[in-house]
Parts: structure tokens; C-alpha cells; sequence
């Protein structure tokens, strides 16, 4: 709700609530304690939009109301008209609505992620410099970074940043909180300033202090804005900073979920790798991209005879994109998906309305010619009839209101992990506006569709219209027409849409298919991340860990502990080329790549991955520079031949000693588990700063999370553990976004044939009631109820099938568009292109039964005496 | 038109004597009257005292320490709050009796 929250009230008085609101929470939790005083904090920051906007409601109405007495009046009498036909009135204000609301919630967001230019000055000018490597993108190296920052003719500036994770110390409270080491050029380059203080610039780089600069956000919830937090001591992993200032607030993505910054230390390189460092770079405004590009190419090739010694990649040059476009990654297709899913519904609920007021128009024909004998006049009678429309759309608009609220709330709250810029989605003005301008448009639909022909029926004239029991122009074949045509794009509307459901849902089916490799079931993971001013040398580490390994191992539950850089099935950091020894890449070729994985030698026990040929690793692995290979890597490289003994040179680098495979096990997900099987090496994990513990256990793992937590507090109090996840976790978690999108799609395809069978349903029942006479007759004739019922299911599956055929051929096309986020699952899938119709049909057929029991149960003398 | 809980500020803002802010105003609430008092319903209170005229504010930025805003009562509110007790005192007399509180 904080986007609420900024919305209706200045920088100034929130920044003053949020100040009192610590100050309380602070008296609170000296009273209460900790969990009382953070309910009492959750239920303030949840109750300030709902009291500021009532109090903003409150204001507006009592200052407006009853100023106009004829549309006040217009006002109360739709009301209580509308009240006489509650279910209408509901079903069409709820329909419209959540259709207004969830369309607008999307709207808010492809504006917010897709089309809004980033929240930095010129935005445009901004890239991001890579390691080009098709079909990889790498980060730089410092080497490159270095060469790059000496010379840069195509760039106004350029600037560097590694992201790590540290544990922030201040008093007695420790906390594991992102961190960014940036070069003092980071800050000029992004045009950022300091809202306390200072923030880096290019002489942090000379003088290499240990200075920190905090972001907003962090600085206002850790240190509740506090102004005098300027010269404070901080320990960062240990080492003493000194806060120098605090970062102006951004939604920026570049700051998301950042806490603070440090200045870059970076040791001078002596080889080139690893590529761990981001840059970014400011355009010249009289360079274009292609010109940079060339640029770029021709400075490292200048570059490369250099280093050739460590990275002998002659392909891999340097290349750019825009910062927004890798920001966004392929989110684009996935969000206009279910853009394009959300107005659907909100059409067919509009169509719906609209079927349902052509109907009510047969009543409000005679009521209109009612008010017109007793004096109305025209002009009047619109003006009425613009209000009862406006009453409508007024009250879908508020209700869209609230799901457009909850729309967000539910996708900055669930899509967070997956969307970025998430943080820059609000409910702000232009979103307001669009929620106006679609119910304007909305309420424009339902006036013009619902309410013309009562005014067409009201011309008919007093003596006709009150009087008759009868058709009027409401049910004339111009408004029959209206009427079926509107069930028919209904369903035309409903298809495609609940094609992609079936489509992303079978594609999520197919991911849960996938084998990671490994047995996650009995899988408990956590990060640690060894602070280096306590653990400097690699013989503390190795100290600390092998006392680690050997302390959970003895935790009962414990079956296996193992160590390894990267998570099964989509957390992998590491990307490795090599060179093999006997198929050398040849010069100007790209060296392959593969994903790299450092394991201890308990790794594969832990995590139930069986050998196949050779043997696994063991502690002598590092020293005899000997790895473990998979079978996809084997069959990549060695196809039906002997693998063990092969020999290559990692990294690029030409000097270095030869690994040996020695091992091969079963294949592992690590990169997705969408991703294709290219191979994965195990190297050694040769006492790292920072790592993960795989823990097999014997039982639930999720049971042992305490446990573990109170042992690793045992070995060091000051170390604590990150990310902690069961294997079963971190499935779901690399299923999250597919899923999320799968739930959306879904909601949204029931929504639709909801709709649209509730259309054919009214429209099949009103068909009934038209031709009662004529089914009368047909019935007193001698005809059969049975040929009355299949009168009634055909004309119904007429107007379906119509629909269900522009669907399927509309659905073709979105299927095509869907290629890009499904999983094994063609755009002309069988079950999804022939099932959808038949299982359409078959539901509208369902929703026409009932009104063709009602005509095959009529009795013609009751009819034929009536008429 | 004073509401009862902006009555119920005011009375809170006078017996805090001095500029105050929303934290002393919600304790001195929750204290007299016995029931939680909202932070965001007391600070709405104030803005909407501060429309009508009844208090001033201005915000505190210090270098060092919490930014607040202090809220004062002004002459005009303190003329609404006399009236309203004024008027009460009116509405009350003679029913003490009634009510079993007074032997008046």
C-alpha cells in the first residue's frame, strides 16, 4: 500500500509519520516486546491509506452534493430503480468492475515496467557494457573495466558495481543485507545525489577509505531517518566504515532491495577473469549505438593480445545494450499476455452488461413512454437515462477501484521475485486516469448498446407502448441481432483466452515434469558468507568449514553434509569456457562454456547424485586439479567415447595447468529447469568465502531449520545464515513465475467462459420467452418436446459455434505470440486447438438446457388462451 | 463543525500545554480515554484542524534526530474548544439528577 500511501500524502508529512510511527513502535516494543509492537507497526502502515482515503472521500462529498437538485434527483430515483432489479444491477457493477479494475491494475503495471523511461536523468543514454559472447552475455572483468575506464571515447562516463551480500553490524544487532562496491564514477554517471551528506565520487577511488553511503530506504527503516547517523561507525563483514551519507530515494532498479554502498577496493588483476563486474556507461549524445559498438569491438581487440596469456578468446569482444532493455529482460511478453487476458474479460463483461440491458430495455420502453405521457421531456428523459448509465459505470469504477488495488497489492506482492521494477508500480494519477478513461469508455459501451433501443421504444408512443403486452422495438430483430451478436463475440473473446490457459498450464505440467537430477525431497540448503576480517586466509576457512561439516554432520537428522557454490535447479552463479586438449578451439572460434559448479567431496552423496563411470571427487581433487563432469557434458563433447582422462585448460588461460576429468554423474538442472542440458563440470570447492550448505536428512528438512541455525550460532555467533531453503523450495521457487502467470491466465480464462455461459444462458432464455407463442403453437400442432429442446440447444450452439469459430482462428495468433513463455508446447497443440471448442460447446450446450426444458414444458392451451 | 475525535485531539493538544506531535497526542489519547488511538487517525485529526484553522503546524528537520511535525493550538481553537464547553455545560445542567451522578 506504500505507493497509497505516497500518493496521498507530501514527502514531508510522510517522512514526519514515518518518524512517529518508529518513535511508537519503539515505546511499543519497549512494553509489549518485539512481536506485539511489529503487529501494532503492520496494522498502522496497513491502516494509514484506508484512513487517509476515507478522510479524502469524506471531504469531497460533503463539499459537492446536492447542488444540482434535477441530477441528484435523476441520482436517487436510478438508484432505486436500479435496486428494483438488484441481480442486474450487481451482476453488471460487479462484472464491469472487476474487469475495469483488473485491466486497469495491468495497465498500471506494463506503464510502470514497460513503457515509463527508468527513474534516472536521461535514462535513454544509459547502457550497459558487456562481454560478448554469442549466444552469452558475460560481466566484465576488473581487467576490462580498467582498460575500458582508460579509454572510453564513445562514452560521457563509465562506471563499475559488484553486487555482494555482507553483514551490516551496528551496536549488537548484525543483519545480512546487500551491498554494492561501486567506483567513485558509479554516482556522477547515474546523476545521484546525496539527500544527507555525500555520496562517492571519482577521489573515493584515490583515497580508498572504508565509507559507506546508505540507501533511503534502508537508512529510514533501520535507522528511522535519523539525521545524525553522518560520521556514525558501521561494521561491514567486520571491517569498520564510516557512513558518509544517504543516497537521495529512488524506486531505480539499480537500487532495488540495495541497503548500501561501499567504495570499490578492487585489487589489481593479475589475470583476466573472473567476469563479476557490471558496468554501466552514459552515451555520448553525438555517438550513436552502432558507432559505440564499434568502439567498444575495436578497444578490446586492442585489448586482448595483453592478456592473451589468461583468456585466449579471441571471439568474445565487448557490446551494449540499453539499460532498460536488460532491466527488463522477457518479461514484456509474459505481462502483455495477461494484459491482453484482462481486457478480454473486461469486453466480454462489458458485452455482458450490455445483453443484459437490452433485455431490461423492454420494460424500461414502456416505463420511458410512462414519464414522456407524464410531461418528461425528452431532453429529460436522456438526461435520466445518462445517469442510470453513469449510477452503473460509477459503481463498476468503484469496485474497480478496489481490485485495481488488490490487482496490484497481489502482483507487487507475488510477482516480486520475477518482474522488476515492481517497485516503480504505483496508483498514481495517469493510472487513475486510465481507470476513469476505460470506464468512461466502458459506461459509453453500456449506454449506447443498453440504452438506445429504450429510447427507440419510448418514440413508439403512449398509446402503443404502456399498453403492450406484447413485442415492442426492443425485441425486434435489430435488437435480437445486437443480442446474438454479443454472445458470439463473447465466446469469440473467451477462446483464445482459454486456449492460453490450457496452453501455460500444459507448459507448467511439463516444467513440473522436468528431473532436476537430484533427490530434493530430502534436501535442506542454506547460505553462509564468511566475513573477511574475521576469515582472511584461506587456512581460516578451510578451519571454519571443516569444523562446520563436521558439526552439522553430527546434528541428528542429519544423514549428509556437503558444500557447494550454487543451488539446484536454477541458482547457479558460475559460467566457465575451457579449451580441450584434444579439440583446441580453433583461432577466432568462441571456446565452449558450460556451468561450473565447486563441491565439496560430500556433495554428491548429499544430494543423491549417482556415479556413473570414473569417481567422484575427494580432498586430494584440488591439488591434482582433477573434476567431475555430467553426462550431458559427455555426450556434449565425448559422444559414445571414453571420457575419463580428458584433459582441458579452464578460463581461457593458456598457461595454466591441465585438469582431468576423472568422474562422471547423472545430469543436474542448475540453470532452470526450462534450460536445455549443456553440460555441467564439478570442481573442487577449494575453501571459498562464501557458500552453500546442503544438508541430506532423514526425515522432513524443512523440521531441521532451527536446528541447523542454533549450530552454525554455536560455531559463530556472528555469522548468519542466508537463504535457507529445502530442495522441494527451491523447485517451487524456479516454478514461481511460469506458475504465477499459469493462476493469472486461469483466473482470467474462467472468469471469460463464466461470462460468456451466463450470456448464452440469458440470451437462450429471453429466446424462450420471445417465442413462447410460436413454441405454443408448435407444440399444439402435435410437435414433439423433444424436436422444442433441440430448436432451443441448436439456435443456442448456432450463435457459439459462430463465436468459438473467429475464437479459434484468433487463437492461432496468440498462440504464436505464447511461444515465447511456454515449455515443450507447440502453438498448435491437439488438445488445446480441438479440445477448447468441443469442451465450449459442450458448456454452452449444458447452459441451454435448462431454458429448453422450460420451452418443451410449456402448455399450448395455457399459451394459446393468453394470446 | 468539530468532530468528537477532534474535540478529543484538542483536549489532548491543550493538556500537553506546548507544540506537540503525534506521539505524546496518541499516548496522552490512549491514556485518557482507555482505548487504542490510531496513529494515522490522530495525524488525519490534526491535518483537518489545521484546514479549519484550529491548529498550526510546521515541520522540524533537525541535522540530528527525528524530523517531526509540531502541531499548536490557535487562537481560534482554542475559542471552538470554550464554546464547546460552554454549550456542553449547557446540554448538561440539570441532568446530573437524572442520571444518578449529582445530587444537583
Amino acid at each position: 500500500m506504500r505507493w497509497l500511501f505516497r500518493l496521498l500524502v507530501t514527502d514531508d508529512d510522510r517522512r514526519a509519520i514515518e518518524s512517529d510511527l518508529a518513535e511508537l513502535y519503539e515505546w511499543r516494543r519497549r512494553q509489549d516486546g518485539e512481536r506485539a509492537a511489529s503487529r501494532w507497526l503492520r496494522r498502522q502502515q496497513l491502516a494509514y491509506p484506508a484512513h487517509l482515503l476515507l478522510d479524502r472521500l469524506r471531504a469531497a462529498f460533503s463539499k459537492r452534493v446536492a447542488t444540482m437538485p434535477d441530477l441528484w434527483r435523476d441520482f436517487t430515483y436510478s438508484v432505486r430503480s436500479l435496486a428494483r432489479t438488484p441481480a442486474l444491477a450487481t451482476t453488471i457493477i460487479l462484472t464491469v468492475g472487476v474487469g475495469l479494475g483488473a485491466t486497469t491494475g495491468m495497465l498500471s503495471v506494463v506503464r510502470a515496467v514497460l513503457l515509463n523511461p527508468l527513474p534516472y536523468a536521461d535514462p535513454g543514454s544509459l547502457l550497459w557494457i558487456y562481454t560478448d559472447n554469442p549466444p552469452y552475455r558475460f560481466r566484465f572483468s576488473v581487467v576490462d573495466y580498467r582498460a575500458l575506464e582508460a579509454d572510453h571515447p564513445a562514452f560521457s562516463a563509465v562506471a563499475a558495481y559488484q553486487t555482494t551480500s555482507v553483514t551490516l553490524t551496528e551496536g549488537d544487532i548484525a543483519e545480512r543485507v546487500t551491498s554494492k562496491a561501486v567506483t567513485g564514477s558509479y554516482f556522477p554517471l547515474l546523476r545521484q545525489t546525496a539527500l544527507l551528506g555525500r555520496v562517492f565520487d571519482q577521489s573515493d577511488d584515490a583515497r580508498g577509505d572504508r565509507t559507506v553511503v546508505l540507501t533511503a530506504a534502508y537508512w529510514s527503516r533501520r535507522f528511522g531517518n535519523d539525521g545524525s547517523v553522518l560520521g556514525r561507525t558501521v561494521n561491514v563483514d567486520g571491517v569498520a566504515h564510516t557512513i558518509v551519507g544517504v543516497l537521495q530515494a529512488t524506486d531505480g532498479p539499480l537500487e532495488r532491495d540495495v541497503a548500501l554502498f561501499t567504495a570499490a577496493r578492487w585489487p589489481t588483476p593479475t589475470r583476466k577473469g573472473p567476469f563479476f563486474t557490471m558496468v554501466l556507461g552514459r552515451l555520448r549524445p553525438d555517438v550513436s549505438p552502432a558507432a559505440a559498438v564499434q568502439m567498444l569491438r575495436a578497444s578490446s581487440a586492442r585489448l586482448f593480445p595483453i592478456w592473451k596469456s589468461s583468456y585466449q578468446d579471441e571471439k568474445a569482444s565487448w557490446g551494449l545494450q540499453d539499460l532498460k532493455s536488460r532491466v527488463l529482460g522477457e518479461i514484456g511478453s509474459t505481462l502483455l499476455l495477461v494484459l491482453g487476458a484482462v481486457g478480454c474479460v473486461l469486453l466480454i463483461a462489458c458485452a455482458n452488461a450490455v445483453n443484459l440491458l437490452v433485455a431490461r430495455a423492454l420494460h424500461r420502453g414502456r416505463e420511458l413512454a410512462i414519464r414522456s405521457a407524464l410531461g418528461a421531456s425528452r431532453g429529460r428523459l436522456l438526461q435520466h437515462l445518462i445517469v442510470e448509465s453513469g449510477v452503473l459505470t460509477a459503481g463498476a469504477a468503484s469496485v474497480g477501484l478496489v481490485v485495481a488495488v488488490f490487482a496490484l497489492e497481489l502482483v507487487t506482492t507475488y510477482g516480486a521475485n520475477y518482474i522488476p521494477r515492481l517497485d516503480e508500480v504505483r496508483l498514481s494519477t495517469p493510472v487513475l486516469g486510465s481507470l476513469a478513461g476505460l470506464a468512461v469508455a466502458s459506461g459509453l459501451l453500456i449506454f449506447l448498446g443498453g440504452l438506445v433501443p429504450s429510447v427507440r421504444s419510448s418514440r413508439l408512443g403512449m398509446d402503443r407502448a404502456p399498453r403492450s403486452g406484447g413485442r415492442s422495438a426492443t425485441d425486434g430483430p435489430a435488437a435480437r441481432r445486437l443480442r446474438h451478436a454479443l454472445v458470439a463475440a463473447e465466446f469469440a473473446l473467451a477462446t483464445p483466452l482459454i486456449v492460453a490457459a490450457v496452453l501455460v498450464m500444459a507448459s507448467l505440467g511439463r516444467l513440473r515434469d522436468v528431473d532436476v537430477g537430484v533427490d530434493t525431497a530430502r534436501m535442506l540448503t542454506a547460505g553462509a558468507s564468511l566475513p573477511g576480517a574475521r576469515y582472511p586466509g584461506v587456512a581460516e576457512r578451510k578451519a571454519f568449514w571443516d569444523r562446520t561439516l563436521e558439526r552439522v554432520a553430527a546434528l541428528p537428522g542429519v544423514d549428509a553434509v556437503a558444500l557447494a557454490d550454487s543451488r539446484p535447479p536454477a541458482d547457479s552463479g558460475n559460467l566457465n569456457n575451457f579449451d580441450l586438449e584434444d579439440r583446441p578451439t580453433p583461432p577466432g572460434e568462441n571456446q565452449p562454456i558450460c556451468t561450473w559448479v565447486a563441491a565439496s567431496p560430500g556433495f554428491f552423496r548429499a544430494v543423491g547424485l549417482r556415479l556413473e563411470r570414473g569417481r567422484l571427487l575427494d580432498s586430494h581433487s584440488s591439488t591434482d586439479n582433477v573434476v567431475v563432469v555430467d553426462r550431458a557434458w559427455a555426450d556434449r563433447f565425448y559422444p559414445k567415447q571414453d571420457i575419463l582422462g580428458r584433459r582441458f585448460r579452464e578460463g581461457g588461460c593458456t598457461t595454466c595447468p591441465w585438469t582431468t576429468v576423472v568422474g562422471v554423474v547423472g545430469t543436474v538442472k542448475w540453470t532452470g529447469l526450462e534450460a536445455p542440458d549443456e553440460g555441467t563440470v564439478y570442481s573442487p570447492f577449494v575453501d571459498l568465502p562464501g557458500g552453500y550448505l546442503v544438508l541430506r536428512t532423514a526425515g522432513d528438512p524443512a523440521a531441521l531449520t532451527a536446528t541447523l541455525r542454533q549450530a552454525m550460532r554455536e560455531l559463530d555467533p556472528g555469522l548468519a545464515l542466508s537463504s535457507i531453503a529445502t530442495g522441494d523450495d527451491l523447485v517451487a521457487t524456479s516454478l514461481a513465475a511460469p506458475r504465477y502467470l499459469s493462476v493469472f491466465v486461469a483466473i482470467f480464462a474462467a472468469a471469460a467462459l463464466l461470462l460468456s455461459v451466463v450470456g448464452i444462458y440469458g440470451v437462450m432464455t429471453y429466446f424462450v420467452q420471445q417465442h413462447t407463442r410460436d413454441i405454443g403453437i408448435r407444440l399444439a400442432l402435435g410437435g414433439a418436446p423433444a424436436s422444442v429442446r433441440r430448436l432451443v440447444v441448436v439456435q443456442g450452439l448456432r450463435l457459439v459455434g459462430v463465436g468459438v469459430g473467429v475464437g479459434v482462428a484468433a487463437a492461432f495468433f496468440t498462440a504464436r505470440f505464447l511461444t515465447t513463455v511456454l515449455f515443450r508446447v507447440g502453438p498448435m497443440e491437439l488438445s488445446s486447438i480441438v479440445g477448447v471448442p468441443v469442451a465450449l460447446m459442450t458448456i454452452a450446450a449444458i447452459a441451454c438446457i435448462a431454458p429448453s426444458h422450460r420451452a418443451a414444458n410449456l402448455d399450448p392451451a395455457v399459451i394459446l388462451r393468453e394470446s | 463543525m468539530l468532530q468528537h475525535f477532534e474535540l478529543q485531539v484538542l483536549l489532548a493538544m491543550l493538556r500537553q500545554g506546548r507544540e506537540t506531535y503525534s506521539v505524546p497526542l496518541v499516548l496522552a489519547l490512549e491514556k485518557h480515554t482507555g482505548r487504542p488511538a490510531a496513529q494515522a487517525a490522530v495525524f488525519i485529526a490534526l491535518s483537518r484542524l489545521e484546514k479549519k484553522g484550529l491548529v498550526t503546524s510546521r515541520l522540524d528537520e533537525p541535522q540530528a534526530g527525528r524530523i517531526r511535525r509540531y502541531f499548536k493550538i490557535s487562537r481560534q481553537g482554542l475559542a471552538v474548544v470554550r464554546e464547546h464547553r460552554v454549550e456542553h455545560a449547557r446540554l448538561w445542567r440539570g441532568l446530573g439528577r437524572l442520571l444518578g451522578t449529582s445530587k444537583a
